[in-house]
């Protein structure tokens, strides 16, 4: 799907496991590579992170599986603590 | 290999290869299915000719993403490969 840049912005990121992330704040553009490089996180879901030790959040776009009313990322177990579900 | 925050890059000016000034970005094209890149749309400087350039509606005009050289104080595209 073809959009403008500044459609990605303010959209809700979840996991393909319905867990809810943060919102999209900004875009990291690889100028070399002509490629979305990451994806920054803003408003993030204080339950899966400990950000004490965190700046921020940034997600790298190949975890990206879907991107339209909402930004739908793979699911990887481990990677988030806290939550609802099976992963610890 | 340089990246930059999209963000930071609203309202940067828009230079050519031979120091012409073109214009200010105003959004960028992307693919969301492969990620690349494709174009950015620009608000033309009153001042630059755009006879040779892809436009769109007669008021922003359209630079492919393969024409920018590099992203640092300004935006630096080649002139050629700029044009459509």
């Amino acid at each position: 799907m073809e959009a403008q840049i500044t459609d990605l912005f303010g959209l809700q990121i979840y996991t393909e496991k319905g867990m809810f992330i943060g919102e999209v704040e900004d875009v990291v553009i690889d100028v070399d590579g002509k490629k979305i490089d990451s994806v920054v996180v803003g408003k993030v879901n204080d339950q899966l992170f400990e950000l004490k030790n965190y700046k921020g959040l940034k997600i790298p776009y190949r975890i990206i599986s879907a991107i339209d009313d909402i930004v739908l990322i793979r699911h990887l177990p481990g990677a988030f603590a806290g939550g609802s579900g099976s992963e610890e | 290999m340089t990246r930059v925050f999209a963000r930071s890059l609203s309202r940067k000016k828009i230079m050519s290869n031979d120091g012409k000034l073109i214009g200010t970005l105003k959004n960028i094209r992307v693919d969301f299915d492969s990620g690349q890149v494709i174009g950015m749309l620009v608000h033309p400087d009153s001042t630059f000719d755009t006879a040779s350039y892809e436009m769109e509606d007669d008021k922003v005009l359209k630079i492919p993403f393969e024409a920018v050289k590099d992203i640092k104080d300004y935006i630096v595209v080649d002139r050629y490969l700029a044009r459509k």
